[in-house]
């Protein structure tokens, strides 16, 4: 990844997208998933996944499941209806940033 | 490629030497670990120790391999800084602690709306109150006692396996302590206030009392939520 500081603060938003379209989904899920999407640009890494993880959940827009899977336990995140409500604000400003950013770096394309 | 389960325990250890002591943190790592170390055998076509010495780093755990023989490269590895796990610790632990904060004042106003607990305390408050009439040393010690009760059902469950090494389980027990502390301090900093003569005048701790009360209460309601997750928890971990 090029510049991590610019993806910094958007990683709630891009857990919470993820989270959106899948069921639920466990913390390497999430890394390598986010891995693929971005074809190897975007590598989150375990210091800031994990941090924003539980900062989610402590503000109550995750739930945590817990399964048995190959001899271990596994901690499965998936979205409250509070978090479900969220990502739609979060996804909206995101978007709202991007279209400012075009605006001020590309502004034929915006 | 599937880790066997002597290598899954090797990670267990590892995580246990390196002061991830508390199981409800480990078999987040465990599995983060164990996932990793499978998905870079298969897809780098690396070993064992190699992938499991790359993920420890990726933690945010330094190495410096300088001066250390090529052999002792993975066992001094391992050990040598568990800085990451440390962090992870500490963050979890401050999230912890925002979401009890969090789910305290949520129980609290549920509480508050409950029939058997607004019966509860009109006994409770009525008990002491015709106590008082007759005894207030008795009403005091009854006011005492609904606060200690709940410090005291506590020993039941902490010295169990599974709640004595839950992360989870400690910091809502020490939110449930921290009260029966305050009232402690209370008593020592205004005693002198409530001294006349030699004479303790009962009325005012009493009051306090019946004020804290619900805190104390939705507290160890609280934590017994919290020992239920735990508990249902650390049995599938046995099982």
């Amino acid at each position: 990844m090029s510049n991590s500081k610019l993806y910094k603060g958007s990683l709630n938003t891009i857990i919470l997208k993820l989270l959106n379209e899948h069921d639920k989904m466990y913390g390497y899920e999430i890394t390598q998933k986010v891995k693929a999407l971005t074809k190897g640009e975007l590598k989150i890494t375990e210091g800031a996944l994990y941090p924003a993880l539980h900062k989610l959940e402590a503000e109550g827009l995750l739930d945590v499941e817990v399964a048995k899977v190959d001899n271990r336990l596994r901690k499965y995140y998936k979205l409250t209806e509070t978090g479900t409500k969220e990502t739609v604000t979060k996804l909206e400003e995101l978007a709202e940033y991007i279209k400012t950013m075009q605006a001020l770096v590309n502004p034929k394309l915006a | 490629m599937k880790l066997t389960k002597q290598e899954i325990q090797f990670i267990d250890n590892y995580l246990i030497k390196n002061e991830v002591k508390f199981w409800d943190v480990r078999i987040e790592l465990l599995d983060h670990i164990v996932s990793a170390v499978e998905d870079k055998m298969t897809n780098e076509g690396i070993s064992f120790n190699e992938a499991l010495l790359d993920v420890h780093r990726s933690f945010g755990n330094q190495f410096i391999e300088f001066g250390v023989s090529k052999d002792k490269i993975f066992e001094k590895g391992l050990y040598q800084s568990n800085a990451g796990f440390k962090k992870f610790i500490r963050n979890k632990q401050k999230e912890i602690g925002r979401k009890n904060r969090k789910r305290y004042w949520v129980i609290f106003r549920e509480t508050f709306f409950l029939q058997k607990f607004i019966l509860e305390y009109i006994v409770f408050i009525l008990a002491i109150f015709i106590t008082y009439q007759y005894k207030p040393k008795a009403a005091f010690m009854i006011a005492l006692l609904a606060l200690v009760v709940p410090e005291l059902l506590k020993f039941k469950y902490v010295f169990k396996k599974g709640v004595r090494h839950s992360l989870n389980a400690n910091m809502v027990g020490l939110l449930n302590t921290s009260f029966l502390c305050f009232q402690g301090m209370f008593l020592d900093f205004y005693k002198d206030e409530f001294t006349y003569n030699g004479i303790i005048d009962y009325r005012y701790i009493i009051c306090f009392y019946v004020l804290v009360y619900p805190l104390v209460r939705v507290s160890f309601n609280l934590y017994k939520e919290v020992l239920n997750t735990t508990k249902e928890r650390y049995k599938l971990l046995i099982s």
